[in-house]
């Protein structure tokens, strides 16, 4: 057979022999000089002896965390004049951390030189045992640049318990009564001229106060300052709610009412089983304004506030269902927007789409890389950015989230599309299909899964993410929850708290139950 | 009666598939397309409905040439050719019934087929096209359910229910163990004697080769450099079609491809 150079035969790739092991260049300093240079460079000597990433990551180690000992030896000690002064003050402020991590770096120095000279001999031995040596030095470094303290952690419990135990059982702040005032009143006059004041009228069964006497001298100051008591009012009421508090206020002629107190406490009793009581109350020390001389009738009144009907509930369990209701909306219109603006743009980032030309794909290459910087930002980073943009509120979740929900899915949706089966569309033009009828018997169906499940999962993330995107003023039920933490309400932070808890857990089993249905 | 004329296809990337290759097949013939990995036995086939479109030459099909036929044409010209896979190309997600049908495509509606609707005479064919290839039990199955074999049976469904003309099958058994392989060679020798349809069709084992071809055209690097009847092909020895692959034939010397 004639030869046909230019028919390209598709070859087998033959296995190249493989470079025998160990087979890596000599080294190039003898033994006692590797182990020289290591002392004054650690690591060095094993680089000469063409050790490189060993020298390399021995070097870096050892500089590393001396130079970290260092700083923080300065932070601990720098008014000192000398470095040794300083040295030895931040040992002695520090005995265990400055000392532990300053005999590991020698350590770690000392094993150095000798590993240096051991790696010049051509079997090149030596352990990795070390480097937990070098792990231990970074992880007491980092015990103390992040300050971690257990101590306290434990001794401070105590103190975080109240607060805590309001957010782990906040009902108690979550119902409130509707209330009623019951209350009756009897007149007194000022100065016991006739006649005496006419008593209110009351019908059977409602309740009342009668005042014995109805009539006397309210308390005074004299001259010195001394308080000249007043008269000693027997007051008794009736018909109230049976065993419970009631309150006694003073009403003033000109309608002014105050809670009189008797030794420091506010005045109240608390009624019998018949729903009677009676108490003594010294006439209070009220001063009457010039204008209202003559005759003045003052009122004692008992009040008794009463719940009516069940509970209802309060203020901040309304708000956090209204906050919850819009984070939920939050996350879905962001993630509508999201899936609406990720597909166009997935069709730019999906490499097979894209392959055609230069210009496609520099498109392409722009695409990824804006889609995965965008990506790499957080949505409460983008949160920041929003609330300048469009001021606090939901839409400025809204925006962040489809921004990050736009990079995201459309990151997805164009692997989706890479993976995209040809075979299947081959088939069903090979049928004689129009270019519809194949997007939608062949290109659809491969697509649907992924879709709707990639949207799903980041539907659950954007509820997620709405609930602490408020945080920064993005809106949503994060939102009043640093408002009642500043505010140290917890009970109020505590629901908020439940109701993020019940709802990411709701739509975490919806959202993986619709994904298994569709998978 | 199909002509291949001066047929060259050269890809983007500058690879000669085919070169200058010649052929005619009569109405009922069942051809065999023997020929290494890489000859150019699937850009033949895939040339001749235009999955592939062809760089030079001619292919009329009873006098229509199908490489000039405009995009309405080529669509009626494909509905009359079944192609049946080496990897089946169902539509994993779709149920059995609807990959069936959508051998349909190239005859109905086109509007109301999007949307998946069929006329119940389509239907009805469809169940019966599954009862011929004896998998009628898996019909509202998801294709990706069902077996290497049971999806190729589909496959052949497919093709049955395009009323073809001519049958494209690309290495149709290659990745079914060889006892299905008589199975579904079966199915498409049925389908050429019982009406007549052509069939093209690349195969591997020497000993299917024998057993269904009525004419062999062997490949190599895009050439034909064998062609012989049916006698010829049931006298051949395995020498004799190792020398067809070349040098590399051992590797097939069991009946068996090296991937
Ligand atoms: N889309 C393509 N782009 C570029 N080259 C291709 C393409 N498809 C096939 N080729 C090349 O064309 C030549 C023939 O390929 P073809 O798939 O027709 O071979 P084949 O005989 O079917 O091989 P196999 O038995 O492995 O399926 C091969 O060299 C292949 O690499
Ligand atoms: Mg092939």
């Amino acid at each position: 057979m004639e030869p046909i150079p230019e028919i390209k035969i598709k070859k087998k790739k033959k296995r190249r022999a493989r470079p025998k092991q160990g087979s890596t260049p000599k080294s190039i300093v003898s033994a006692p000089v590797a182990a020289f240079l290591s002392a004054i460079i650690p690591g060095l000597g094993q680089v000469l002896a063409t050790q490189f990433s060993r020298g390399l990551l021995l070097m870096a180690a050892f500089f590393s965390s001396s130079g970290l000992l260092a700083w923080r030896v300065y932070l601990l000690a720098h008014r000192e004049p000398t470095a040794m002064a300083m040295f030895s003050k931040a040992l002695g402020r520090r005995p265990f951390f400055v000392g532990l991590v300053m005999g590991s770096i020698f350590l770690i120095w000392l094993w150095n030189i000798r590993d240096a000279a051991r790696q010049t001999r051509p079997e090149r031995r030596g352990g990795v045992g070390i480097f937990v040596l070098v792990v231990f030095v970074f992880f007491s470094l980092g015990w103390q640049i992040s300050e971690i303290n257990p101590y306290k952690a434990i001794t401070d419990l105590p103190q975080a318990l109240p607060p805590l135990s309001r957010v782990l059982w906040p009902w108690k702040a979550a119902f409130t009564y509707r209330t009623e005032t019951v209350k009756a009143h009897a007149n007194i006059l000022i100065g016991c001229e006739d006649p005496l004041p006419q008593q209110p009228e009351r019908g059977p069964g409602e309740p009342y106060l009668k005042s014995d006497p109805t009539c006397g001298e309210l308390s005074r100051f004299d001259e010195n300052n001394n308080v000249i008591k007043g008269t000693v009012l027997t007051i008794e009421g009736g018909n109230f709610e049976p065993n419970s508090e009631a309150q006694i206020w003073w009403v003033d002629s000109l309608g002014n009412e105050f809670r009189p107190r008797q030794e420091g406490q506010y005045v109240s009793v608390t009624t019998d089983s018949e729903g009677s009581f009676k108490l003594e109350l010294v006439m209070p020390y009220r001063l009457t304004p010039p204008s209202a001389r003559g005759r003045q009738i003052h009122k004692v009144e008992a009040r008794q506030v009463e719940r009516v009907g069940g509970p209802i509930p309060a203020e901040p369990l309304r708000l956090t269902i209204s906050r919850m209701i819009e984070t939920i909306f939050m996350g879905m219109m962001a993630t509508i927007f999201g899936i609406v603006l990720a597909i166009p743009i997935s069709f730019l980032a999906a490499r097979n789409l894209m392959s055609g030309s230069f210009i496609t794909m520099g498109i392409y290459y722009i695409t990824r890389t804006i889609l995965n910087i965008v990506r790499s930002i957080e949505p409460l980073i983008w949160a920041l950015v929003a609330v300048v943009w469009v001021g606090l509120g939901p839409f400025a979740g809204i925006i962040a989230l489809t921004i990050h929900s736009v990079a995201a899915l459309g990151k997805l949706y164009s692997e989706a599309i890479e993976n995209i089966d040809r075979g299947p569309i081959e088939a069903i033009q090979a049928t004689g299909a129009n270019r519809i009828q194949t997007i939608m018997f062949a290109v659809v169906p491969q697509m649907i899964s992924p879709f709707v499940s990639f949207s799903i999962y980041r539907w659950d993330i954007n509820v997620r993410m709405s609930t602490v995107i408020g945080l920064v003023g993005g809106g949503g039920i994060g939102f009043i929850l640093v408002q009642y933490i500043r505010l140290l309400d917890y009970r109020a932070a505590g629901i908020a708290v439940w109701f993020i808890a019940l709802t990411v857990a709701i739509l975490d089993y919806v959202s993986s139950e619709i994904r298994s249905r569709f998978v | 009666m199909l002509e291949v004329k001066n047929l060259t296809k050269i890809y983007e990337d500058g690879t000669v598939a085919l070169r200058d290759v010649s052929f005619q097949v009569e109405d009922g013939e069942f051809l065999v397309i023997i020929g290494l990995s890489g000859s150019g036995k699937s850009t033949l086939l895939r040339c001749i409905n235009r999955l592939v479109e062809p760089t030079e030459g001619e292919i009329l099909w009873d006098g229509e040439d199908i490489t000039s036929a405009d995009p309405a044409q080529l669509r009626k010209i494909r509905r009359q050719i079944g192609m049946i896979f080496q990897h089946f190309n169902l539509v994993k997600r779709l149920s059995v019934t609807s990959n069936v049908l959508s051998g349909r495509l190239g005859y109905v509606n086109p509007w109301s087929s999007i949307i998946h609707r069929f006329p119940q005479r389509d239907r009805e064919t469809a169940g019966k096209a599954l009862e011929k290839v004896g998998i009628a039990d898996q019909a509202h199955k998801r294709a990706d359910e069902l077996s290497g074999g049971q999806q190729q049976r589909v496959g052949i469904a497919r093709a049955l229910m395009q009323e073809p003309r001519m049958i494209l099958a690309d290495e149709p058994v290659a990745s079914l163990d060889p006892v299905l392989a008589h199975t579904i060679l079966g199915y498409i020798e049925r389908m050429n004697q019982e009406s007549k349809i052509m069939v093209l069709c690349s195969l591997h084992y020497l000993d299917l080769v024998q057993r269904y071809a009525t004419r062999v055209i062997g490949l190599r690097e895009g050439r034909i450099v064998y062609r012989g009847t049916r006698e010829e092909i049931r006298k051949m020895t395995d020498e004799e079609f190792k020398e067809i692959y070349g040098e590399e034939a051992e590797r097939i010397s069991a009946g068996r491809r090296e991937e």
